[in-house]
């Protein structure tokens, strides 16, 4: 079943350029998470903003986005009221390499799934991440 | 920082910035450029920018890409870091241009494996010299290696960074075997949390050095260690007495890739900080000391320049 992820799409026209700044910043494998900054998007539709994105695809649960949501902020130890989302990239809310690997565990942990190297390095934002794991948490069950 | 972005459409106040003219911050010192062994460091520490007018002028050197970069940041300190960040990799490459090129000049590519590098424009009259660079920043500290036309990765954590995760969960998790092995044999907690922070920032070091990214070059694949004094390496060169910092391959132990050459010390009494820059194979050093040279300094980008080499803000290194 096909469902749009994240809130309503907004007329802020922010180019795409603005996607390729994000890698400038710092570098390191894991620091600037992905490189990749094509999105999965509806053929029919193509967003250039880029925090916003479409996605095709089985999305996650909300209660699954806000574990995962609690998990990074105690990982990068982000206040209370601090707005973590689904949209939320882990670059941006401060996270380095070490974080990232330290949140992959935790998810691991906190889910009873192992996520592989590669597929860690897609995960960009929070949900990314809540996607991936229940997509590996069905593929347990099943 | 929605201040600053208020303040861009609002005339200048003349008063706020009553230390020095907008338009012209103080010329950057002249460096000299780094000899073919050395990598240069330059490393700000966040917390002392009191002056909140320096973020207005440092904000004024980012393209337009990396302003909206830094206001994506979640929250005021991180704008403030990743401003920063960007602010020393400009400031530190114009101080080798003699004055030719601004901060705010500068433009940036990535290779073909998506490391940042700069993107020099041609000049008639003027070569610009081939500097490489690699940026690492904590929240307490930002610090970009500059070498001459070699390969650079640099890596800081701070002393006291703690893990969430038990510290051989992450090593099993993320490190060789001869480094897990390593790590089990010190009995001391904290001597295990700051070797394993310290051998984090050797192989971050090693993979941004390599430019090639995290899944190019993955951490499990690869061995740091030191080796032992007075051992010929694959080239056949003595090594001095100290034992040094090398990489091989966990497929191919024994045969130490000896392009690469490491530096690892504390910076500021607060971090680690590891270097690695791939040996310059073009100027064979004269006598045995082929060992990665540092000159570090502590900037405040148009404030101030201190260096700091033989000082007490560099210590305890290892190559």
């Amino acid at each position: 079943m096909a469902s749009i992820s994240g809130t309503a799409i907004g007329t802020s026209a922010r180019p795409l350029l603005a996607a390729r700044a994000q890698v400038v910043k710092g570098f390191s494998g894991l620091k600037s998470v992905s490189f990749s900054i094509q999105r999965k998007s509806f053929p029919s539709v193509r967003l250039q903003a880029a925090s916003r994105r479409l996605q095709v695809s089985c999305v996650a649960k909300p209660e699954t986005v806000q574990k995962v949501c609690d998990i990074v902020k105690k990982q990068l130890a982000l206040s209370d009221d601090t707005p973590v989302t689904g949209e939320s990239k882990f670059s941006t809310l401060g996270a380095d390499s070490l974080d990232t690997v330290e949140i992959v565990m935790g998810l691991e942990e906190a889910f009873g799934i192992s996520v592989e190297e590669e597929s860690a390095q897609s995960i960009t934002t929070v949900q990314d991440a809540a996607d991936l794991i229940e997509k590996l948490v069905d593929a347990k069950s099943s | 920082m929605s201040w600053l972005l208020r303040r861009n459409m609002l005339p200048l106040h003349s008063n706020s910035l009553a230390r020095r003219p907008f338009a012209s911050p103080l010329p950057l010192p002249p460096a000299s450029l780094p000899s073919p062994r050395e990598t240069h460091i330059w490393y700000v520490v966040p917390d002392e920018l009191k002056d909140a007018s320096l973020l207005y002028q440092y904000m004024e050197l980012l393209s337009p890409c990396e302003r909206q970069s830094v206001l994506r940041m979640n929250g005021e300190r991180l704008q403030k870091g990743a401003l920063l960040a960007r602010a020393l990799v400009r400031t530190t490459l114009a101080r080798y241009t003699d004055g030719r090129l601004s901060p705010k000049s500068f433009k940036f590519q990535k290779n073909r494996f998506g490391k940042p590098e700069v993107e020099w424009d041609k000049y008639d009259l003027w070569a610009p010299p081939p500097l490489q660079f690699n940026i690492s920043h904590t929240s307490t500290m930002i610090a970009c290696g500059v070498t001459l036309d070699l390969p650079i990765g640099i890596d800081i954590e701070e002393k006291q960074r703690k893990t969430s995760n038990n510290i051989l969960s992450l090593a099993h998790r993320y490190f060789s075997p001869v480094e897990v092995a390593y790590l089990k044999t010190l009995a001391d907690p904290e001597c295990r949390q700051s070797e394993f922070i310290r051998l984090w920032t050797l192989k971050e070091a090693y993979v941004k050095a390599l430019g090639r990214g995290f899944s190019g070059t993955p951490f499990k694949d690869f061995t740091i260690r030191l080796e032992a004094s007075n051992s010929k390496q694959v080239t056949g060169e003595l090594k001095s007495d100290a034992p040094s910092i090398v990489v091989e391959a966990v497929d191919d132990p024994g045969i130490l890739m000896n392009r690469w050459q490491f530096a690892l010390f504390e910076l500021n009494n607060s971090h680690y900080t590891a270097v690695c820059m791939e040996r310059d194979v073009k100027n064979p050093a004269d006598g045995e000391n082929n060992s990665l040279k540092l000159e570090v300094w502590r900037t405040l980008p148009f404030v101030e320049d201190e260096c700091v080499t033989e000082t007490d803000a560099v210590k305890n290194i290892i190559r």
